[in-house]
């Protein structure tokens, strides 16, 4: 964790960690017995129900729920459903969890698939390869995108994820984007990559948009206002002004599914230890964390913290069986001695929010608001949709408010008020 | 592993490890220099004063705490650095009952009933001295305060000479002596270097924000430098005024206030700048030798209005929003 510097006259400055010069090959992860897999959708008893316990899955099998369903999962593994139960995130959102007892004396062989390059088809089959691919905002006909940024550096602190990915795999890269281009008709595809990467550029057809190494510089608002000369109105959504992001790891997968004819599993994974040692790894995604963990001999105790997604942006999670998913780029043990306290100490105006804020907004006075629950003129008056969570202000806040919580809270609490109305 | 009980919270984790505890203690820290060095000029009463006034204010705190059943709240030493200013801006031979008052006004007037730490509109230990300033006068005469000492400098209060005999008095003090501590005010006040060196140490290690001491500075120098050059028999000149009375522990440790005081870049500009101009025009034409106290409440006022003089929010104030 990065300290307050003893001579503090300007404001702090977060740097993005850089990849190392010769970049170890990741460590990877065997295939567990077990395999959990989130699906973004809650069980309705009342239906018949596609897949049940005890269901025998082939490697690369889709999973849905109900006839009619979306949302789907992809089995990494061939095996038996073992069990299919509700699971609720942060917000109280419930999806779904499946966990797949994996059989390795069944074929390995994934499912040969045909690929089509065709958005839909990438929508319906392609979602959860490895980094993502956000194929469903690209394939709605109400979302006109005109620009794909692929994010080359990364978005959060102490991870090298996106950096390792691109620097090794610049070949499949280069072909994702190819593909890319092609399913989606989008003509500008650019490329995020920190300047000392600069050397291992892809060629070509892609736009380099060089990143600075201070945080936040590569969140995608940023990245918008410096590079695209777009300034993302409050409240909305890069999407809804046309701009696209997507994983390195995603165009990557995506080149790979396509040469292959057949879905990948193996997700990179940068973690980062109790000691703050890196340790870059690859598992099949679905892998429970806490097989990471004993493979990598880090010992989780009561009260740690397990932060998926890196210490600005992440969250945490309440289990270390946790699975990797496909947009888990970062997995950071903290230490419970190390957590940094928080407190309900109100705001002494001190300043140093607003100082440091890359949105330019009055976090002191929002905060006021925010406590009292009056979300509406938090919005109104003080500008809480242009808060892009950059987490700055929490960082640096005096008297330890977890404004990061209260910003988040009141986001969601104002999308529930404005969808009653 | 298997039940692993984790602690789950929002982003972000990390935390730049600052604390209200730390802030207040690097005040009392900076305030160290000054108040030693008025203990060794004036003496034990000085400590006593000083001693006296810290912990009523903390234990003020601490009764109101525990008469509105909510925690203690004087861990975050905001208590102790409200009573160590205000003992400092005492003279040494004050009364103790008159800090017993005086710290009670400040603490629960000034901060707690505006709902505690960060919410008072006012600097508190300013309304607490306002108040025995206003209600007992006589106590902060500097000039009676210090009969029965004998001191090797002219034991004449710098300020006061000057409002009742005009800018010639202000000859009466060398420069040096006014920045050596080598005049006679109130206990914490005097030594210049020693507040300045503070005051630096706590804007280096930005506890303090430059802006708001700054413009002060400049507010002062600027407006007594207008007086003085209209009329220099009236009006003594702008270092004089720098550095007699509660000048530099205004602009060091009272401006500087976070609670009231603004917190954008312009509003502070404005803010300690509109604070220095009040303070010489209190001391040039209004009925108080020293406006220090009263010029920083009077702007206290104006700062909610000056920080709406800030930046549109990112993605605010276009035409597509």
């Amino acid at each position: 964790m990065i300290k307050r510097s003893f001579f503090a006259l300007s404001r702090p400055r977060l740097t993005y960690d850089l990849l190392e010069p010769d970049p170890l090959e990741p460590q990877t992860i065997p295939v567990p017995d077990l395999i959990t897999l989130f699906l973004t959708e809650s069980i309705d008893s009342k239906r018949p129900a596609l897949i049940k316990k005890g269901d025998p899955v082939e490697k690369g099998q889709k999973l849905v729920l109900y006839e009619d369903s979306t949302a789907y999962a992809v089995s990494p593994v061939a095996g038996t459903i073992k069990m299919i139960d509700s699971y609720s995130d942060d917000f109280g959102a419930i999806a779904t969890c499946i966990i797949i007892a994996h059989d390795p004396v069944r074929t390995s062989q994934a499912q040969s698939m045909e690929m089509s390059e065709d958005i839909s088809f990438a929508a319906a089959h392609l979602l959860k390869l490895p980094g993502a691919p956000p194929f469903d905002i690209l394939a709605d006909e109400n979302v006109n995108i005109t620009t794909i940024v692929i994010t080359g550096a990364d978005t959060d602190l102490l991870t090298t994820t996106s950096q390792y990915v691109t620097t090794s795999h610049i070949r499949d890269l280069e072909q994702g984007a190819k593909i890319l281009k092609q399913i989606t008709n989008v003509s500008r595809i650019c490329i995020t990559l920190p300047e000392s990467l600069n050397g291992n550029a892809p060629t070509a057809s892609l736009q380099v948009l060089q990143t600075g190494t201070v945080y936040p510089d590569t969140l995608p608002a940023m990245i918008m206002k410096d590079h695209l000369d777009q300034i993302l109105p409050a409240g909305k959504t890069p999407e809804e002004m046309g701009v696209c992001f997507i994983r390195a790891e995603a165009v990557v997968s995506l080149a790979r599914a396509f040469a292959a004819k057949a879905y990948i599993f193996e997700k990179h994974v940068t973690l980062v230890d109790k000691n703050a040692s890196r340790h870059r790894i690859k598992a099949v995604i679905g892998t429970p964390l806490s097989n990471i963990f004993s493979q990598l001999d880090i010992q989780v105790n009561d009260q740690d913290r397990i932060i998926i997604g890196g210490p600005m942006r992440g969250y945490a999670t309440f289990t270390v069986h946790h699975p990797v998913t496909p947009d888990m780029d970062t997995v950071v043990v903290q230490d419970q001695r190390i957590i940094p306290k928080i407190s309900d100490t109100p705001c002494v105006n001190c300043g140093k929010c607003v100082q440091i804020c890359p949105a330019d907004i009055q976090v002191n006075l929002l905060v006021r608001f925010l406590e009292t629950n009056q979300y509406e003129e938090a919005t109104d008056k003080y500008d809480l949709d242009a808060c892009i969570e950059c987490g700055l202000c929490t960082y640096v806040c005096t008297s330890q408010i977890a404004l990061g919580q209260y910003i988040r809270l009141g986001k969601h609490e104002l999308r529930k008020l404005r969808a009653d109305v | 592993m298997n039940n692993t009980k984790l602690t789950v919270s929002h982003a972000p984790f990390w935390h730049d490890g600052d604390n209200l505890f730390k802030k207040n203690l690097n005040f009392m820290l900076a305030l160290l220099p000054a108040a030693i060095f008025g203990i060794l000029q004036f003496g034990a009463p000085a400590l006593g004063v000083m001693a006296l006034s810290l912990s009523c204010a903390m234990l003020w705190e601490l009764v109101i705490n525990l008469v509105s059943k909510k925690p203690a709240t004087i861990g975050d030493l905001e208590a102790a650095v409200i009573g160590l200013l205000f003992g400092m801006m005492l003279p040494a031979i004050t009364p103790w009952w008159l800090i017993v008052v005086g710290t009670f006004v400040a603490v629960f007037v000034g901060k707690m009933i505006f709902g505690g730490i960060g919410s008072s509109p006012f600097n508190p230990t300013l309304l607490g001295m306002a108040v025995l300033m206003m209600s007992w006068k006589m106590f902060f005469d500097f000039d009676t305060a210090y009969v029965d000492y004998e001191f090797a400098f002219t034991a004449l209060a710098p300020l006061a000479a000057v409002k009742t005999q005009g800018a010639a008095a202000a000859d009466l003090f060398t420069l040096g002596d006014l920045f050596m501590g080598r005049e006679v005010g109130a206990v914490g006040a005097t030594f210049g270097l020693g507040l300045i060196i503070g005051g630096i140490y706590l804007i280096l290690r930005g506890y303090a924000r430059w802006e708001l001491s700054v413009s002060f500075i400049a507010g002062i120098l600027i407006t007594a430098f207008l007086f003085h050059a209209a009329s220099p028999q009236n009006y003594a000149g702008p270092l004089f005024h720098l550095l007699s009375g509660y000048t530099l522990l205004g602009a060091f440790f009272l401006i500087t206030e976070s609670a009231s005081s603004p917190v954008n870049r312009i509003p502070m500009l404005l803010y300690g700048f509109l604070g220095g101009v009040v303070i010489i025009l209190m001391r040039n034409i209004g009925a108080y030798a020293d406006g220090t106290i009263l010029a920083i409440l009077l702007v206290n006022v104006v700062s909610p209005l000056l920080d709406n003089i800030r930046p549109n929010a990112l993605g605010r104030g276009m035409n597509n929003a």
